[in-house]
């Protein structure tokens, strides 16, 4: 079986299911979820942004840990991203699928994960420690500036959906 | 009179590039930068919102300094952004109801910043020892609300537009 057969059957299976029967069958549930999607995106761009900004040094004075602490609200908010994220692919799958934007936005969480579990194997114990004033270790600062990079290239596929439909 | 202004607006040099740059970088990269700044203002207020929510006193000296640079900027960007989004679509920004609650609820939210910050940060930092109020909880709150209200009315200006051009007024 082909690339391109796979991603039919799972065309034609998400498009039989009931959910994209609900997405594409009421008026509202669309625009409410791109609401959502939206809110989970600042959310979780803000408490994740804010955090590696302060391991950059851009917004010294605030103790690493204080804006950790948040960072489980960012996760909360790629939860919420995550799931009206699934709804527009049950929508409208073939959208996304044959999309260019899709797949490098895809890349670049699956990239974002992977930097996540780099920062928390090798980083976190040290950076938590560190004092308002404390400078963060040049591994932590690349790894930060690594998580603003896809951050800021999630928004950017995101955006780009609809400017590269098949 | 304002059909006429609009219709002007429209065939403006700036508002047909912004509109038909045939290009990712004209109209498709300027609401990217749109949702950067909205990212950098809304989404880092947001960040100190849950902070000052959950925390009840400052142990340490904080400065704000560097997160409000970033939240202006991302302002900035936001305003440059939205001025040329208004300048290719003007009637259809302004002939709905939506606009004008987005634009008053970024006035809010600005508000609630600049309350935020000369409550708890005057002159950008708290001291250690801080208390912080429930007056600022308040506005933490206020903020929390209107960021979000600005993210969903300015996804709903995408279907609630009666009109894209000025010609098609009545």
């Amino acid at each position: 079986m082909s690339l391109d057969e796979i991603l039919r059957w799972l065309i034609r299976w998400l498009t039989s299911t009931p959910i994209n029967t609900v997405v594409m069958g009421y008026r509202w549930v669309w625009p409410i979820s791109e609401i959502l999607h939206f809110c989970g995106l600042a959310v979780m761009v803000g408490t994740v942004g804010a955090f590696d900004l302060r391991l950059l040094g851009l917004a010294k004075g605030v103790a690493p840990a204080t804006l950790h602490r948040s960072l489980r609200y960012g996760v909360a908010a790629f939860v919420l991203s995550a799931l009206t994220g699934s709804l527009f692919i049950f929508g409208q799958p073939d959208q996304y699928f044959y999309n260019a934007a899709f797949k490098l936005k895809v890349i670049a969480l699956l990239l974002l994960g992977l930097n996540v579990l780099l920062f928390y194997t090798l980083e976190a114990r040290h950076v938590l420690a560190l004092g308002p004033s404390d400078d963060a270790p040049l591994r932590a600062k690349i790894i930060a500036a690594a998580s603003l990079t896809l951050l800021v290239s999630i928004m950017l596929f995101g955006r780009m959906l609809t400017f590269f439909r098949p | 009179m304002l059909t006429g202004v609009l219709v002007w607006l429209e065939e403006t040099p700036a508002s047909v590039w912004v509109r038909e740059y045939p290009s990712i970088l004209g109209f498709p990269f300027i609401l990217f930068l749109h949702t950067l700044g909205l990212a950098m203002l809304a989404g880092v207020s947001i960040a100190i919102d849950i902070w000052l929510l959950r925390a009840v006193t400052f142990a340490r000296t904080v400065r704000m300094t560097g997160l409000n640079r970033v939240m202006w900027l991302g302002f900035g960007i936001n305003t440059a952004s939205g001025l040329a989004l208004l300048l290719a679509y003007p009637a259809k920004a302004l002939t709905n109801p939506v606009f004008y609650a987005k634009m008053a609820l970024v006035a809010v939210g600005l508000y609630a910043v600049s309350r935020i910050n000369r409550e708890t940060f005057p002159r950008g930092e708290a001291a250690a020892g801080t208390v912080i109020s429930a007056l600022t909880k308040r506005w933490a709150v206020v903020s929390l609300l209107v960021w979000a209200g600005t993210t969903a009315t300015g996804r709903l200006l995408a279907y609630t537009h009666h009109v894209l051009f000025a010609t098609q007024l009545p």
